[in-house]
């Protein structure tokens, strides 16, 4: 289990304490069980790696909305409330084939400082990364509302419209723009496959935005703005979602929220829509995921220290959902709250009575055995990498595989020397021995792992002695006495293995099957690997010879 | 009190006899080392003395062999000036005949010894020629340890003519035998004295138990190899099953079986290994698992919303983690109590440095019953690690895409303080239900190179799978 590519906030003490209204001592000692990350303490911000499901924390307005909560400053659910304006925007049939959806919401009154702009690009940038999934479902428009002349057109154009985009002083193309502004080419694979572009213009036919590329310069948020236009593009409820988080987070700076109306060639919708979700869950399932009981008031409590509005009745908990919280699916999603906002570090563990009989894999006990035999016989050891590549595995020993019939290849492999999975392990063994010349000999190894042929897991050991006197009687010595403690019959047949000198190898046989090799290897081989003294070693597919057990 | 090596030697010798260690070595069959040790030792007693002899060996080089046998070049000149009655000639007919080096060499020798006189480019013999280097030259040549002239060696040696090398031998000296001691005394316990008895009544010979012997380093297990060991045991001992897997997954099993949607970051070529090869599902839990992913089905879920792709959930991939392994073993195992646990190895499409690598081993154990749930959970993850030494461990809230609550275990080392170890949570209904697993799941995982690094002290997890042989040598089968 492990998470990835999550978002790094990064919240500056001075703004933090005044909005939660907390000292950074109390903040940094609770921000942790609230959930996150804390990456970094520093003497002006702290940076904190918030989850992937929480794109309402990416802004320092939404993390002090949920630290007020989670410490008991405020409480409970706080309605949001948008005024109707009178703000149009015209969908054309043409761009519903290229990005469908469109939303936006008029905010007024807000105070523009340099915090709140900060602010602003960086949940902006957080939100394109994860709902957005890097723009492609989901891009975000801000603009100086007194630039933005109403009622919008969103349509579709080719590629010779042309306007003047963000930080450039001249008009170009679209196609110029894909091709030479720095945003252009860094996001133009979203709109690769398409030959028409969508475009938000205005009502003095001019453009203000080209989603989900970049904006038009002439409606720059300056210094001197107060009002701004928002607009949220994409495919599906995504854009609502981050607008609602993008609205809400500037109505707790004060901004005044005037909804947008969409008309659509078949529909109209108004954005946003900040009324809040409901969903009703039962006690049992709440103590049920838990594993213990909360009175109602416990339930209210920790609820409304995760911000939620909450109904507590006989059996059922109704709950109502903040117009910002993206992430809850399902009625244990909230659940989760619950023991978030209970605290976990209240929760007494209990080890569950679940009562069953512990049982090893046939393939590890295997192992185990294969391991007792090989260490008395004096070999080390080790274990090696399964990735590997073509010239290792094949080239270098004198061997040749099939793809797919033997060897399975990755797609697009980071090195050359990770491009496929193992088939066998003595490879591997003889790279190993190539990092250990300098110390002292004789060397003796052994890998008893997996190797993957057609895309099936096989139980493989391999072993290795080298030494200025290896031999082909001493390889042979140590398989027949491996197979002897292993009470397999076995005989052996002259092999055509190139990897071993030819008269000094053997191919090994049980119930008249090629189950190893062995031998004295090839001094090409051993040119190949680097090494400077002759190596003796055996290859043997141990799960041909023992019920290994099931694999999934 | 002796060695076994310093008796070896006291027997081998005679008093008073220089030996040179090479030739004690095979006299006594012991290695030069042993000799060294045992002389060494001996002289610390008073009983033997170690000498080491230096000297110098003389040899001709090339260029000396050439001069003895040619002459040296002042030599070739004077007798040919010797030759002309009037005893000048001029440098450029000497060059002519002789060549340029040769006569600017004799003609610079000459006139240091002032045995000649240059005027207007012609050379005159004003002093007969004698020549010392010759003679040392050759007595040189017939011994290498001759005696020569300081002075004239230093000059053959300036003029490349001879080379010195210097040599040294040690030599062992017993100085006297304690036979007091050694007499009636044994040794060495050989069977002779065994069966024969004669060691009846004798003194055993005291060694002096503090020289240290030779380290030996016997084969072992990979120290990686017994924390998995470990951790097994701490499984078994917990009663759960062992499972086992393919490295190669289906999507399905790897991401949407367990509700991670489609286009999730985690599921890019940039972080996993796919495979060009698709198979094919023909199950009634796949159309369960899509419209679960599409619209929650009956589980009470919004699901993702979209379109689910049946193409991409057959691609083959490395499996990116053992929960690939542990959901199917479940949807095969629907039926409570289950209790099962996986250490294996997973891939993830990563640049290899120090503590990221593209395969790694993970461990996950999972509980499936009917009247557990989070709080169970805490348990399990306080009885596992308390069971692998860490007394202290506390949870904070996490994120998994498959678990709700989901759980990030800390526990306390001492000098690091609290450390992440894995995570943990409540397999959500949208993966158990459309798999007909009855009951809840609570899951947990965790690196087992985390565990390395804090077990063994390990910076650098790249040295785990390419050992160096020193290292396994060297580490100890149990670190305290």
């Amino acid at each position: 289990m492990g998470g990835i590519g999550m978002p790094v906030v990064t919240l500056y003490w001075d703004e933090l304490e005044k909005l939660v209204g907390k000292s950074r001592d109390e903040i940094l000692k609770r921000l942790p069980m609230l959930g996150c990350d804390i990456e970094r303490v520093e003497e002006d911000h702290v940076d904190v790696e918030f989850f992937p499901n929480r794109p309402d924390l990416y802004s320092v307005e939404g993390v002090a909305r949920a630290l007020k909560g989670f410490m008991d400053v405020e409480f409970g659910y706080v309605e949001y409330s948008t005024k109707p304006g009178n703000w149009k925007i015209h969908v054309d049939e043409s761009v519903l084939s290229v990005r469908p959806r469109i939303v936006g919401c008029v905010v007024r009154g807000l105070k523009i400082t340099d915090e709140v702009i900060r602010s602003l690009m960086e949940v902006q940038e957080d939100l394109h990364w994860t709902i957005g999934r890097n723009r492609r479902k989901m891009a975000i428009g801000v603009h100086d509302l007194s630039m933005v002349n109403f009622p919008l057109r969103y349509t579709a154009v080719d590629k010779n419209f042309s306007f003047v985009p963000l930080d450039f002083r001249d008009e170009m193309s679209v196609a110029e723009i894909l091709e030479k502004h720095p945003k252009g080419r860094e996001y133009s694979f979203i709109l690769e496959k398409s030959n028409t572009y969508p475009m938000i213009i205005d009502a003095r036919d001019e453009a203000i935005s080209f989603p989900p590329i970049i904006n038009a310069e002439k409606t720059r948020v300056k210094e001197s703005t107060t009002d701004l236009f928002i607009d949220v593009t994409g495919f599906d409820e995504n854009v609502d979602r981050a607008l609602n988080i993008i609205a809400t987070m500037l109505s707790d700076r004060g901004g005044q929220i005037e909804s947008v109306e969409v008309i659509y060639p078949d529909r109209r919708e108004a954005s946003p829509d900040l009324s809040p979700r409901k969903m009703k869950i039962s006690k049992d399932e709440i103590f049920g995921l838990l594993g213990f009981s909360l009175s109602d008031d416990e339930i209210r409590l920790s609820l409304g220290r995760m911000r939620y509005g909450v109904e507590v009745g006989e059996d059922e908990v109704e709950v109502v959902i903040p117009p910002y919280r993206a992430d809850i699916m399902h009625p244990w999603d909230i659940i989760e709250d619950i023991a978030i906002g209970y605290g976990y570090e209240r929760i007494i563990p209990e080890y569950p009575e679940t009562n069953t009989v512990g049982l090893t894999h046939q393939w590890n006990d295997v192992r185990e055995l294969i391991r007792e035999i090989m260490i008395g016989m004096g070999f080390m050891e080790v274990i090696t990498f399964t990735l590997t590549n073509e010239r290792v595995m094949y080239d270098y020993v004198k061997r040749r595989g099939e793809e797919w019939k033997d060897y399975t290849p990755v797609m697009h492999p980071l090195t050359e020397d990770h491009t496929i999975v193992r088939t066998d392990v003595l490879p591997k063994l003889l790279e190993l021995l190539s990092h250990n010349k300098h110390h002292a000999m004789p060397q003796r190894i052994f890998e008893v792992g997996d190797v993957v042929v057609n895309m099936q897991n096989k139980l493989h050991l391999a072993a290795c002695s080298t030494h200025a006197k290896a031999n082909f009687s001493e390889i042979r010595s140590y398989v027949q006495s491996l197979m002897r403690e292993l009470d397999v019959e076995w005989d052996v047949r002259e092999g055509d293995d190139e990897a071993f000198i030819e008269g000094r190898r053997g191919d090994i046989f049980v119930n008249g099957k090629k189950v190893g090799v062995f031998g004295e290897v090839h001094p090409e081989v051993l040119q190949n690997f680097q090494l400077g003294y002759p190596v003796v070693a055996f290859e043997l597919d141990v799960s041909n010879i023992f019920d290994v057990g099931e694999l999934l | 009190m002796f060695s076994p090596l310093e008796v070896t030697l006291i027997k081998a010798l005679e008093v008073g006899k220089k030996y040179k260690v090479e030739e004690a070595a095979k006299i006594s069959k012991m290695s030069v080392d042993a000799v060294f040790k045992a002389a060494y030792l001996l002289q610390d007693k008073g009983l033997a003395k170690v000498e080491e002899e230096k000297w110098k060996e003389y040899s001709l080089t090339e260029e000396g062999m050439k001069y003895l046998n040619d002459g040296f070049p002042e030599e070739i000149i004077a007798r040919e000036l010797e030759s002309i009655e009037s005893g000048e000639k001029s440098i450029a007919e000497l060059e002519k005949k002789f060549g340029k080096e040769l006569v600017s060499i004799a003609i610079g020798w000459l006139r240091r010894r002032g045995c000649i006189e240059i005027k207007d480019g012609i050379i005159r013999l004003i002093k007969p020629v004698s020549i010392p280097e010759r003679e040392a030259l050759s007595i040189i040549y017939n011994d290498r340890m001759a005696k020569v002239d300081e002075n004239i060696l230093k000059i053959l040696v300036r003029r490349k003519l001879v080379r010195i090398e210097e040599f040294k031998e040690t030599y062992i000296i017993l100085l006297k035998k304690p036979e007091a001691e050694l007499k009636g005394y044994i040794s060495d316990l050989t069977p002779e004295l065994i069966i024969s008895g004669a060691w009846r009544g004798k003194e055993f010979l005291k060694y002096d138990i503090h020289v240290p012997s030779k380290d030996v380093f016997p084969a072992k297990v990979h120290p990686y190899e017994r924390i998995i060991r470990e951790c097994r045991k701490i499984f078994l001992e917990m009663g759960f099953t062992e499972i086992k897997g393919h490295y190669v997954q289906p999507s399905f099993w790897n991401f949407d079986a367990l509700f991670q949607p489609q286009d999730h970051p985690a599921r890019d070529m940039q972080d996993t290994f796919y495979l060009d090869r698709y198979i094919d599902m023909d199950d009634e839990v796949v159309e369960r698992v899509r419209a679960t992913h599409e619209n929650g089905w009956i589980t009470g879920s919004t699901g993702w919303g979209g379109e689910w792709s049946y193409e991409k959930a057959m691609q083959l991939v490395l499996r990116t983690h053992t929960t690939a392994i542990t959901i199917h073993y479940l949807a095969r195992n629907p039926e409570p109590p289950v209790k099962a646990f996986c250490i294996d190895r997973v891939y993830r499409r990563e640049a290899i440095d120090a503590t990221h690598l593209p395969e790694f081993d993970q461990l996950e154990g999972v509980v499936l019953d009917r009247n557990v749930g989070f709080k169970h959970l805490l348990g399990l993850l306080k009885e596992f690690f308390v069971k692998m030494g860490f007394e202290d461990v506390r949870f904070r809230p996490g994120y998994f895409p498959y678990t709700e609550p989901s759980v990030e275990p800390e526990v306390y080392v001492d000098g690091l303080g609290w450390i992440e170890l894995g995570g943990a949570g409540v397999f959500r209904k949208e993966v158990t239900e459309p798999l007909g697993i009855k009951g809840k799941v609570l899951a947990w995982g965790l690196g087992i190179g985390r565990l390395a690094m804090l077990r063994l002290g390990m910076k650098d997890l790249r040295r785990l799978y390419l050992p160096d042989i020193g290292w396994l040598r060297n580490m100890p089968a149990v670190k305290r």
